[in-house]
């Protein structure tokens, strides 16, 4: 951090501007002006919460897909595809057995497996082809795509969230004050903070993980040199194979997410492929802090976006990563 | 530009190459440390050392493959230090590489073609070249030059191994050189391929200056006039062959142990 | 330099020297099944019936067009695009938007031939500064970038009802008429795409030979060393890219003639991987790959239905017969279908006779 102030300062500058300006915005109360302007305090609220909470679901797609790419310089394609499976699996169980909780762990396990299978079943035979493993991939989502379709149909599905999340909750942050002098505070729904609160320990998890076990090591090792990796005589199949099963998981914890949050039917896997592509291209392959950052970015111009500026959202989204793209090509958080 | 150029040659004509407290790093490791290195138009010079001195790094750094940490380098006057790579083959610089660096999926005649292409215009040209192409004339002396005549219509990739290495040479000496760094040309060549490069290094007109890197002393002694030795990223040594040769601390260090 | 000019360049005088430096240029030339393949090409508006002609034939000629443009990216400059059909699309938009069309309120209705160019030429555009922005990183992270451009471009055109009408798109596009002849019908449309694909053909098999085509394959095997023949190998790049949006927009104009209409679905996601399969199951090696694949696709999805139910299968399950024959195509040849077929024959013709001229090393 005290680096990055010293090399870039401004950058670091522009940063910290930003910052100001997007705290000030949410937690001051708005001069009249400023609504007349850009409309109300609430809306702005809500499309910043939405982002944030969205960002946190983009995070548990592009965490596995940025995971897998840096260990095994595997650009799975197919991503979207277990991102789906893992929502209709989360929405068959929690409407079998009813309980929500259960549809994650079921989710998790279920493409965890699929991504074991895979890995086991194709990648190992292709090592080092990056090229034609993802070739592979595209294959897969065509396949898997259509699989589903075949099972699941066109229709719309949608995870049923808990009686005990449902509704919303009142946030300590002001919208406005009544005529009255009332205070009126923000209310959010529940299940969207609770979820946001799930991916941020899942992401911190992931990253002590990562930093503080021994397999974590020698993951990380192996993102920053696989010979060496190769060279320490570590089961180095066994940790593919886990580093698979753990992005795979991951991906289908969020289908059921996405599930609960919006809905589940054909074509989400191909924007939640774009999405990880987008929210990895920005943070830095094969980065977690990166895929965090990223997610947070990408969620909050894609909320913004649609509600300032709607029939342009997705330009924004496209221009900070050729931003990116022109002034940091390997992304916002990685090395190199 | 070109006027500008010219007449900065003609200011530095002193010195062909000339490099100015030259350091490169790798994260925290000094590959080079201020390398301070002048080489007079046509001058041929020997770099010795051990693996790990650093000589490859310097020429990376020479031709930008890498650009330095720090430092400045002039080529004949200019200094080329932030330039690209191409910027500074189109100005007569040239290398060659420790493992051939060819293109195996062309045939010989296409990578020495592409070579001549390089340092001349038209290197987007929509046109295939005709029979009396000026720069097919080229290419078709170069690749005699270099004895590969019979298999210049091959794909390189099937090539023996001192066939590439010719190969290598021809694609350096495409153009018109002022100035050439030879990485290794001799590894792994037959005494009779050997033979062949002496030949080919010591007929080079003599306004072609050169750098050599090479562990053989024989062939290293007789196509140079000058030698500098390198020892951990730094100037060691520089003298005339005989004086380097028979230097006690250059014999402890290159032919006693260093010779890993 | 003395050495090199004391020995004596000496050019073949005789008349078969320019013979087979021809043949070498233009293989085709001594191959009597290219000969046979352009005859039927030619005449057959006799032997086809007009679905056959446009459906098949003509859709067979565009979508090999635009995957041309794929082959010639991945096969010289090892540059994997999946933006090639969104080049395309675009072009496709920029015929409706600027030409004419049933959506009054969008089309400036410019006469076709000033549409035209400025599609071809926006597109172009387009495709080279996605290019442009595609070369700042190197190796797999093309495909992403190129997919994500795709993308956003797929879902812009959903979103945006200005330029690009919404999900509805643009429809009833007009198609040029002169000289009396309307050139969107069945038989003078096949022509015109057949041409316009000759020429693309040719076009890629002449460059990929040239000094910008060679220098290409070299950037692809190794660009550190073409920067060290004095090449910019990220400017060769670019260049390359500029060529390939406009084969790629070439192939989106006539598609936005054959069908006539252009909507979101044309530029979907799924039809930009189409581009790439088609690339591939044809062989991204040589450019005739992605006619022959183009070929195959096409005849899947007009007939896959059909032979599907008659075998008493799902019908609808043509996608997963692309998904299944393209991931058999990755895993058994790199060469696509026409590697496999020159496989086959080579394997036939070293059988009765040994091949000669055994080299060393």
């Amino acid at each position: 951090m005290a680096r990055f102030i010293e090399r870039h300062p401004v950058w670091a500058l522009i940063v910290i501007i930003a910052v100001a300006v997007l705290a000030w915005l949410v937690f001051a109360i708005w001069p009249p002006g400023l609504e007349a302007a850009i409309g109300r305090k609430r809306v702005f609220l809500n499309a910043v919460l939405n982002g944030i909470t969205l960002g946190g679901l983009y995070f548990l797609v592009a965490s596995g897909f940025t995971l897998i790419f840096g260990l095994m310089r595997n650009v799975n394609l197919a991503h979207g595809s277990l991102y789906l499976f893992g929502g209709y699996v989360g929405y068959a169980v929690s409407t079998w057995t009813g309980s929500w909780i259960l549809s994650f762990i079921v989710a998790f396990v279920a493409v965890a497996l699929v991504g074991v299978i895979l890995q086991l079943a194709v990648f190992r035979r292709m090592e080092g082809q990056d090229l034609r493993q993802t070739m592979v991939t595209i294959g897969l989502s065509i396949v898997f795509a259509d699989l589903m379709l075949w099972v699941f149909g066109g229709d719309f599905y949608q995870v049923q969230t808990p009686t005990w999340l449902i509704g919303p909750v009142q946030l300590p942050l002001l919208t406005a004050i009544k005529s009255s002098g009332e205070p009126v505070y923000l209310q959010y729904p529940l299940v969207r903070l609770v979820i946001f609160a799930a991916s941020v320990v899942i992401g911190i998890a992931m990253w002590l993980a990562l930093n503080r076990t021994r397999i974590g090591m020698i993951v990380r090792a192996g993102v920053d040199d696989r010979d060496i990796l190769a060279a320490t005589g570590v089961r180095i199949q066994l940790v593919f194979v886990l580093v698979f099963a753990l992005g795979a998981g991951l991906a289908g914890i969020a289908g059921v997410v996405g599930g609960t949050f919006q809905s589940l039917s054909p074509g989400e896997d191909t924007r939640f492929l774009l999405a990880s592509l987008v929210v990895v291209i920005v943070g830095g392959m094969g980065s977690i802090p990166g895929a965090a950052l990223g997610a947070v970015i990408i969620g909050l111009a894609e909320q913004l976006g649609s509600v300032y500026i709607p029939t342009y959202a997705i330009v924004v989204t496209f221009l900070i990563m050729v931003l990116v793209l022109a002034l940091r090509p390997q992304g916002l958080l990685a090395r190199r | 530009m070109d006027s500008v150029a010219q007449r900065l040659s003609v200011v530095g004509a002193g010195a062909a190459l000339e490099l100015r407290g030259v350091t490169r790093l790798f994260g925290a490791l000094a590959a080079l440390t201020d390398v301070t290195i002048t080489v007079r138009p046509g001058e041929r010079r020997a770099i010795l050392g051990s693996n790990g001195a650093g000589k490859t790094t310097l020429f990376n750094c020479i031709t930008g493959d890498f650009p330095p940490s720090s430092g400045t380098i002039r080529f004949f006057g200019e200094d080329i230090t932030q330039f690209p790579p191409y910027e500074r083959i189109r100005r007569g610089l040239r290398r060659t590489y420790q493992i051939s660096a060819l293109f195996p999926g062309l045939t010989v005649q296409d990578n020495v073609y592409l070579a001549c292409r390089g340092v001349s215009r038209g290197r987007f040209s929509f046109l295939r070249p005709g029979q009396n192409d000026a720069l097919m004339h080229a290419t078709e002396t170069l690749v005699q030059a270099v004895h590969l005549t019979g298999v210049k219509d091959q794909r390189v990739a099937e090539l023996a191994h001192g066939q590439q290495r010719q190969l290598e040479i021809a694609l350096a000496l495409a153009g018109a050189p002022r100035f050439i760094l030879f990485d290794e040309p001799a590894a792994g060549l037959s005494p009779t391929e050997r033979r062949e490069l002496i030949e080919i290094l010591t007929s080079l007109p003599a306004h072609i200056g050169y750098i050599i890197i090479e562990h053989d002393m024989d062939v290293a002694l007789r196509v140079v006039e000058s030698v500098t030795m390198m020892h951990n990223g730094r100037i060691f040594k520089e003298g005339p062959p005989r004086e380097i040769e028979s230097d006690p601390e250059v014999q402890e260090l290159y032919l006693g142990g260093g010779h890993e | 330099m003395s050495l090199l000019q004391s020995t004596q360049f000496r050019p073949d005088p005789s008349t078969s020297t320019t013979r087979r430096a021809l043949l070498r240029a233009w293989p085709e030339f001594q191959n009597p099944v290219a000969w046979l393949v352009a005859l039927i090409l030619v005449i057959m508006p006799l032997i086809a019936n007009g679905f056959f002609l446009i459906e098949i034939f003509a859709t067979t000629l565009i979508l090999g067009i635009i995957a041309l443009s794929l082959m010639f990216l991945a096969g010289y400059g090892g540059m994997v695009s999946l933006m090639q059909l969104t080049i395309a699309g675009f072009a496709g938009y920029m015929v409706a938007v600027f030409g004419m069309s049933g959506n009054a309120n969008i089309s400036l209705g410019w006469p076709w031939w000033l549409a035209t160019p400025m599609a071809l030429a926006l597109a172009t555009l387009f495709g080279t500064l996605g290019g442009a922005l595609a070369v700042r990183t190197e190796g797999i992270y093309t495909i992403m970038i190129t997919l994500a451009i795709g993308a956003a471009f797929y879902y812009f055109t959903n979103q945006n009802w200005a330029i690009f009408n919404g999900h509805t798109g643009i429809n009833t596009v007009a198609t040029p008429h002169f000289w009396g002849v309307d050139w969107r019908s069945d038989i003078a449309f096949y022509y015109v795409t057949l041409g316009v694909a000759a020429i693309c053909y040719f076009a890629v098999q002449y460059v990929s030979r040239a000094p910008f085509g060679l220098a290409l394959q070299g950037v692809r095997d190794n660009s550190r060393r073409m920067a060290a023949l004095g090449f910019n190998p990220n400017a060769h790049r670019i260049a390359a890219y500029a060529f390939a949006a406009f084969i790629a927009a070439l192939g989106g104009v006539l598609q936005v003639w054959n069908y006539r209409q252009i909507s979101p679905g044309s530029v979907s996601v799924g039809a930009c991987i189409d581009v790439l399969i088609i690339a591939v199951v044809g062989g991204i090696t040589r450019p005739i790959g992605p006619f022959v694949g183009a070929l195959i696709f096409v005849l899947l999805r007009t007939f896959a239905l059909d032979v599907l139910i008659k075998l008493g299968l799902d019908g609808n399950r043509f996608r997963l017969l692309i998904g299944l024959g393209f991931l058999a195509i990755v895993f058994w040849s790199s060469d696509g279908v026409i590697g496999l077929w020159e496989r086959w024959r080579r394997r036939n013709t070293s059988s009765t006779q040994r091949s000669g001229g055994g080299r060393h090393g």
